[in-house]
């Protein structure tokens, strides 16, 4: 069964394969000039440091400037979870039925449970050994960019923990599950993105902040500056807390030009600013549960995708 | 003599359909048997069943006294599958094929595939989608037959072939059931092809079983009667008519005969495997002659034809 598999996926295995060399030779070169330019710009000494007056900001920026574009260009590999999905997971089933070849597969000697579990262990079990190495590599190539703004910039955290493996997962098992209930691989791989889509966007804006309660500080509106805080905090929200300690991002009545911020701070009835946060040190925390939510969501796909398969007539 | 397959009160339905009902039959081991019946009278849903693609909604079906279901690993390995339009691995060459046959089943004959296949004239390297329709078609029986299988089926594997390609399949396929005494179910809506390859015919038509058994037997028993217009009611006390038709002055009857025919007034003559399959499927659904012609209004008779 193990040759069948490699047989019959090798076409699709053998893109995949060269996308990721194609990404990692790419992340190797772009990688190693990152951490030479972070090393001669000395930013590991600048990564306490806040306050407005440190020469760090300068070398940061320089930093930012010649990267950030680079970057960005992490965003780029978001989809590729959904490629699998849609090229591996969603025919999987879909095209057996499609071009009838479940007939002759299920009537060899093997049963047809046998033949999903095969193929499912085998397949689950490349992709987490292939988004893993590529994980590795990724958590390299991003630490510098990490150790300057943070493992929490969504570009950063999506790609550098055990949440991008669960991904790939998950893409994988929402495209087989897709794949066994149309029973036509043009639709699965539609239902394949709007599930993935359903599923991925809500965690990441709604629930991601609020996996742990978030620490709030205050200060006083008199003081301008905030108080100091670590480069790896993620910030999600700030603003002004009033007397009854309502919350607010902006101000009921904008400030002229006579007035001191601390005088239109008060004539709004503002009593403090407030920022909250999630702690840097939180960040494998929130990976794990992260990661944990995506294997529920995959395991449960997958069990849909085996009863659909044994009921499949 | 052991049964190769036997279903009992079979059914399935979809929604509200059924593809089958109560179909009840037991075909002996070592037989080679033509199942007729017109298109969508289940021939394929009773295929699937017998090798477990399929889960009954009523009833049961076993091969060789195991559930193809609920005993895959002992039922399985005994069957050999060719489906409808022979579905291939297209991307595969045929020595891929040979090889997923060889990988998928512990008593696959590979030294039978290869020599057929060279027989055949098919190429081990070209790629299963690259082949004429025939050629597929052979490449999925070798695979079936490779397998080594106690029991074949066969949905509608002529359908699509033309003469010359049908001629050679069925050769294969006899080779094969001769060679090894295997028992070969083979659906078709015609019989045509199957009257000098099979020894066993079932007839299915309106989701049930009108008639199975032993090819002479059937021949044997089945007579057109010939005679003067009359009423049927002594002729059905003791045979079964089929089918009926009558002209102003004569009657023409086609009856499996219980016992000799004593009316001297009938002419008898042999009638062909085809005419008594012809005449079991225009037969309406549900009316299966159990109640005697004569028991009919008169129009009703008429009609029959």
């Amino acid at each position: 069964m193990t040759w069948v598999v490699w047989r019959q996926h090798r076409a699709e295995g053998l893109i995949l394969l060269v996308v990721l060399a194609v990404i990692s030779v790419f992340l190797l070169i772009t990688g190693l000039e990152m951490a030479n330019s972070f090393q001669q710009l000395r930013l590991s000494n600048c990564l306490n440091l806040i306050s407005r007056e440190s020469p760090c900001l300068g070398r940061i920026q320089v930093f930012d400037n010649q990267y950030s574009f680079l970057l960005g260009g992490t965003t780029l590999l978001l989809p590729l979870p959904l490629l699998l999905g849609a090229l591996v997971g969603a025919p999987l089933v879909a095209r057996e039925v499609e071009q009838r070849t479940h007939l002759l597969i299920w009537t060899q000697s093997i049963t047809r449970m046998r033949w999903l579990t095969v193929k499912l262990a085998l397949l689950l079990g490349v992709v987490l050994l292939v988004s893993g190495a590529l994980l590795a590599l990724l958590y390299w190539w991003q630490s510098p960019s990490a150790q300057i703004r943070g493992s929490f910039i969504s570009r950063i955290y999506d790609t550098s923990g055990p949440v991008w493996v669960a991904s790939a997962l998950l893409a994988l098992a929402l495209g087989i599950f897709a794949g066994a209930l149309t029973r036509r691989t043009a639709s699965a791989i539609f239902l394949t993105i709007a599930l993935f889509v359903a599923i991925r966007v809500p965690v990441e804006v709604l629930w991601r902040p609020n996996f742990e309660t978030p620490v709030t500080i205050t200060w006083p509106i008199d003081q301008q500056e905030p108080p100091a805080l670590s480069n790896q905090a993620w910030r999600f929200a700030s603003g002004y807390i009033d007397a009854q300690g309502n919350r607010s991002s902006d101000l009921r009545e904008g400030c002229t030009g006579e007035m001191t911020t601390t005088q239109c701070l008060q004539a709004n009835g503002v009593q403090a600013n407030y920022i909250s946060y999630q702690p840097g040190d939180r960040f494998w925390t929130f990976q794990w549960i992260e990661t944990g939510i995506y294997m529920g969501f995959s395991v449960l796909a997958l069990f849909a995708a085996v009863w659909l398969v044994r009921r499949l007539n | 003599m052991s049964t190769a397959l036997e279903t009992t009160k079979l059914s399935k339905r979809y929604g509200r359909t059924w593809a089958l009902q109560d179909c009840t039959l037991s075909l002996p081991a070592g037989r080679v048997a033509a199942l007729v019946g017109p298109n969508g009278a289940g021939k394929t849903t009773l295929l699937h069943l017998s090798v477990g693609l399929l889960e009954p909604t009523v009833g049961e079906v076993q091969v060789f006294g195991c559930s193809p279901l609920r005993q895959p690993t002992e039922a399985l390995p005994r069957l050999g599958f060719v489906a409808q339009d022979t579905p291939l691995y297209k991307s595969f060459t045929v020595a891929d094929l040979l090889t997923l046959g060889r990988k998928l089943n512990p008593g696959f004959d590979d030294g039978l595939a290869r020599a057929r296949m060279q027989k055949l004239g098919i190429p081990l390297k070209r790629r299963a989608g690259k082949l004429s329709g025939g050629q597929q078609a052979q490449v999925a029986l070798v695979l079936a037959l490779a397998k080594r299988p106690d029991l074949l089926l066969l949905d509608e594997p002529l359908a699509s072939l033309d003469p010359l390609a049908r001629r050679e399949f069925l050769r294969t396929l006899l080779d094969a059931a001769t060679e090894s005494g295997l028992t070969v179910l083979l659906s078709s809506h015609i019989i045509g092809d199957l009257e000098r390859v099979c020894d066993y015919l079932i007839i299915l038509s309106a989701s049930q079983v009108q008639l199975a058994g032993d090819m002479q037997e059937i021949a044997k028993t089945h007579r057109r009667l010939i005679g003067p217009r009359q009423d049927v009611a002594a002729i059905s006390s003791l045979h079964t008519v089929i089918e009926a038709s009558y002209t102003e002055r004569q009657t023409t009857l086609l009856v499996r005969m219980n016992g000799p025919l004593f009316d001297s007034s009938w002419h008898a003559q042999d009638v062909s495997m085809e005419d008594i399959v012809l005449a079991y499927l225009s037969q309406q659904a549900g009316d299966r002659l159990q109640t005697p012609l004569s028991a009919r209004e008169p129009q009703e008779r008429e009609v029959l034809k």
